[in-house]
């Protein structure tokens, strides 16, 4: 076994992992703890593919981001007196059925879009990356700063009227 | 010719239209409700006259009109056609029921309900009008429905009296089980001649199967047997007394149960084709006549002795139709006609005048009510078959016919004829003579009751002359007197006479005595017919009816129906539970019909 | 191959932690989980060599996108959950029924 799989193996565990523990944990900590794993792993990966900066963006903002800010979320909704709260699941068999179906089909799908060459990794660099931004992506991008600038505005709104 | 036969349709539509006149008005114009109602009978028999007068043809399709038209040709039409036949039974129905409605114009007055009666009275004399000049067998069907209506709706008259009601019921249903034979019939002459007039069944008869033949006679027979109340369908006469009196008489004695002896002579030419038939009704009759007078013997009640002498005496005529002489069965109906009204419309006057039907209640009504009780001797005369009275010459008649088929059946009918004697005597003297036994005041009727009795009182002593010209207007063959069969039925009448007379004299009731208490009340009660019916046919029918409800209307049936409504209200549960609210839950939903579409897309798409 | 039944697994467990899941904020997870899956997916497939996207960087400014997009979609579907917090005094779905009918 080379490195690289050894690497490819233990970033595909702690992903699943984190996967399910965010999804079946019943400690809101455990949950937050899950989702930290299963994005670091993320990062992993994409580093491990050669899409550096989008690996560093993804450290940054989503676990640096958004990880936190639901942190914080958690810290301020679950207020209750005996520590962290159980979080429920309903164990449904229809969602079973529609998550192993999807799951079925778009691997059976999916399964001659995928070339039997070895990783390659991705052949574009930090320049190809803001070369598509500024060119064909730039629609994209800018929208993506409107957008951001909205969803301040809008949490301004949600968040700022009541509580006085 | 033509113009009395183009005018046909009025004998039904006229007598329609004064039924519906009289109901209507009948309230606020009560006085002058029996003055209407007897002008459609007038017609009637106008019309009747008119057409004798004129001398009928031979023609049995005068106007019709096309009733059904099927697609593959051939269909019902509906017309009429005056023949010598009809003629004769139009002038039987329109004096008759004239003479009736004059009496009830006497007898009915005061009671409640009276437009109802006399329209009802109306209608039948449209309905029976219909029967008889029918151009086919579509026309006597109907005209046959709607006389049995009428019969209902007269018998239930008084319908808030259970006895009324339930004997109407009765009635009906019996001659309704006649009439499946009757419909059963006409379906199977259509399905092999293709057209129900009589012209062209009657031109068709000699051209179908033995088998054909014999199966239309006796389906045929079966409706007349129904609606002539012969055996085994005569349980329904008896009880149809709870009817009034000269409703009794007009339907029950002289019009509608002639109608099935009507209904064999008018299809003649068919149902002489069958020997089987005829032998049938032969045995019908004959076992009626003398089944009949016997239980006549013992009845208490007036009505009920000439009821069953209804039935015997219409026993008499089917006898005579299997014996093959026509002609002969319709004398006797007409002279019937006139003593049986006769005596029917007597014992309406003795009932008015006593306050009873009971024949113990009477007595020394002679003296008390002489024109009831001369018209009366009249009529019990013409009955037993006394000459020179309507009655002797019809009764030979038949009798020498029977002899001629068989003297076996012959005997039986003289024994009929014996009994005959018997029971009249018997009831004249409980009713007329010895001294009075009630509590009541007997007093003669008015002139609209009296009036009736005279003229039928005439026409009983005279008709009998008229049998050779009867016999030549309606084209039957005619026998001539025989003098040894007159001279042993008179014998045997008078005979008959004076044993009845001695009975009644003895011991009243006498009922009890002779021959028997036991077969005395068995006789009564008409051979146990009644109880009969109940045990073998109405007791079983009511059993499955039961279980089939319990088993099937309530389990099947309205399982399913009341299964549907579960049904429904379950699924719309089921569909409100998919509102519930829950958003994950929509969401599965939206994820499950994604997941089918991939799935449809992915698998189907491909095979394609 | 791997790479394809991982990702799309992962994809699937969140998708069933999206349906399941009784409170609010692990729905929110469980989106999460989604969105980088399938992000996961994209890339990966992009390395293993399969022919995606016009342009050369477009993979990655994909990623980067969808980056945003999900810090944006958490964002204002957190501070929505503060809000439902405050007004109902519940985090948990099932509570909240306003909607049923």
């Amino acid at each position: 076994m080379s490195l690289a799989s050894i690497v490819f193996a233990v970033l595909g565990v702690v992903a699943v992992a984190g996967g399910i523990t965010t999804v079946f944990a019943r400690d809101v900590t455990r949950m937050a703890i899950g989702l930290g794993a299963f994005l670091l792993a993320v990062a992993g990966f994409f580093v491990y593919w050669g899409a550096t900066f989008l690996g560093v963006v993804q450290l940054f903002v989503y676990i640096g981001g958004v990880l936190v800010l639901m942190i914080f979320a958690i810290m301020l909704v679950h207020r209750s007196p005996e520590g962290s709260p159980e979080l429920e699941s309903r164990h449904d068999v229809a969602a079973i059925a529609v998550a192993g179906g999807l799951f079925f089909l778009v691997v059976t799908s999916l399964r001659g879009a995928v070339p039997d060459s070895v990783d390659q990794g991705i052949s574009s660099g930090t320049a190809e990356l803001t070369d598509a931004f500024l060119g064909p992506m730039l629609t994209h991008f800018e929208m993506g700063g409107v957008l951001l600038l909205a969803v301040l505005v809008a949490v301004v709104v949600i968040l700022g009227g009541d509580e006085r | 010719m033509s113009v009395v036969l183009d005018y046909g349709w009025t004998l039904v539509l006229v007598p329609l239209a004064l039924a519906g006149l009289v109901a209507l008005v009948g309230r606020p114009f009560g006085r002058f409700v029996p003055a209407l109602a007897i002008l459609a009978p007038s017609w009637v028999l106008i019309y009747g006259v008119l057409t004798l007068l004129e001398g009928p043809e031979d023609a049995l399709r005068a106007g019709s009109v096309d009733w059904l038209t099927s697609v593959a040709g051939g269909g019902l039409t509906v017309g009429w056609a005056v023949d010598g036949l009809s003629a004769v039974m139009l002038v039987v129905v329109g004096l008759v029921a004239a003479l009736v409605v004059m009496f009830s114009a006497g007898y009915m007055a005061g009671e409640g309900g009276l437009p109802r009666y006399y329209a009802a009275l109306c209608l039948f004399t449209a309905a029976m009008s219909m029967l008889v000049i029918a151009d086919g067998f579509v026309g006597l069907f109907i005209g046959w429905e709607l006389v049995g209506a009428c019969s209902y709706l007269l018998i239930g008259f008084w319908f808030t009296r259970p006895a009324a009601a339930n004997a109407a019921v009765k009635a009906f249903l019996t001659t309704r089980v006649g009439d499946v034979g009757l419909l059963l019939a006409l379906a199977l002459l259509w399905r092999d001649v293709g057209d129900l007039s009589y012209v062209a069944v009657f031109a068709a008869a000699p051209e179908l199967s033995a088998g054909i033949v014999t199966a239309a006679s006796l389906l045929l027979l079966v409706g007349a047997i129904g609606k002539s109340a012969q055996f085994p369908l005569q349980i329904w006469l008896p009880d149809a007394m709870e009817g009034p009196t000269p409703v009794s008489a007009l339907i029950h004695a002289a019009t509608m149960v002639a109608a099935g002896v009507f209904l064999v002579a008018r299809s003649w030419p068919l149902f002489s084709l069958s020997t089987d038939a005829l032998a049938v009704t032969l045995a019908i009759g004959g076992v009626t006549a003398v089944g009949a007078a016997a239980a006549a013997l013992v009845q208490s009640d007036i009505k009920k002795v000439l009821a069953y002498s209804t039935i015997s005496q219409l026993g008499f005529m089917f006898a005579a139709l299997g014996a093959g002489a026509w002609g002969a069965a319709m004398f006797h109906l007409v002279t019937h006609a006139a003593f049986k009204a006769l005596l029917f419309l007597g014992s309406g006057s003795v009932i008015h005048g006593c306050g009873s039907q009971e024949l113990e209640e009477m007595g020394g009504l002679f003296k008390k009510m002489p024109i009831t009780g001369v018209t009366w001797l009249i009529g019990a005369g013409a009955l037993a078959g006394l000459p020179p009275l309507a009655g002797f010459f019809s009764k030979d008649e038949i009798l020498h016919e029977v002899i001629g088929a068989g003297p076996a059946w012959a005997a039986i009918l003289f024994g009929a004829s014996l009994f005959t004697a018997f029971y009249i005597a018997r009831a004249t003297r409980l009713a007329f003579f010895d001294g009075y036994r009630g509590t009541g005041h007997p007093h003669e009727g008015g002139w609209s009751m009296r009036v009736p009795l005279i003229v039928l009182a005439s026409l009983a002593a005279t008709l009998g002359f008229g049998g050779a010209w009867l016999a030549e207007t309606i084209g039957a063959h005619h026998g001539s007197l025989d003098v040894k069969v007159a001279l042993a039925s008179t014998v045997l009448a008078i005979l008959g006479l004076l044993a009845g007379w001695k009975v009644a004299g003895v011991d009243h009731p006498a009922f009890t005595r002779a021959p028997g208490p036991r077969l005395a009340a068995l006789m009564r009660s008409g051979w146990g017919a009644d109880a009969f019916v109940q045990r073998a046919v109405l007791r079983p029918v009511a059993v499955a009816s039961r279980a089939l409800y319990t088993g099937v209307d309530r389990r099947v049936v309205d399982a399913v129906a009341e299964g549907s409504a579960v049904a429904a209200r379950a699924v719309g549960k089921t569909l409100t539970s998919l509102q519930s609210g829950d958003v994950q839950w929509y969401a599965t939903m939206l994820g499950a019909g994604a997941v089918a579409l991939l799935a449809l897309v992915s698998y189907i798409g491909r095979g394609l | 191959m791997s790479v394809v039944i991982i990702t799309v697994g992962l994809f699937c467990i969140g998708l069933y932690g999206v349906l399941t899941r009784r409170d609010l904020v692990a729905i929110l997870a469980s989106v999460e989980i989604m969105l980088g899956s399938a992000t996961l997916l994209l890339v990966g497939l992009a390395a293993a060599g399969a022919p995606l996207g016009a342009h050369e960087g477009a993979v990655e400014a994909t990623g980067v996108m969808v980056i945003v997009l999900a810090a944006a979609e958490a964002a204002v579907g957190l501070a929505l959950v503060i809000s439902v917090a405050r007004r109902f005094k519940t985090t948990r779905v099932d509570e909240l029924t306003e909607v049923k009918g």
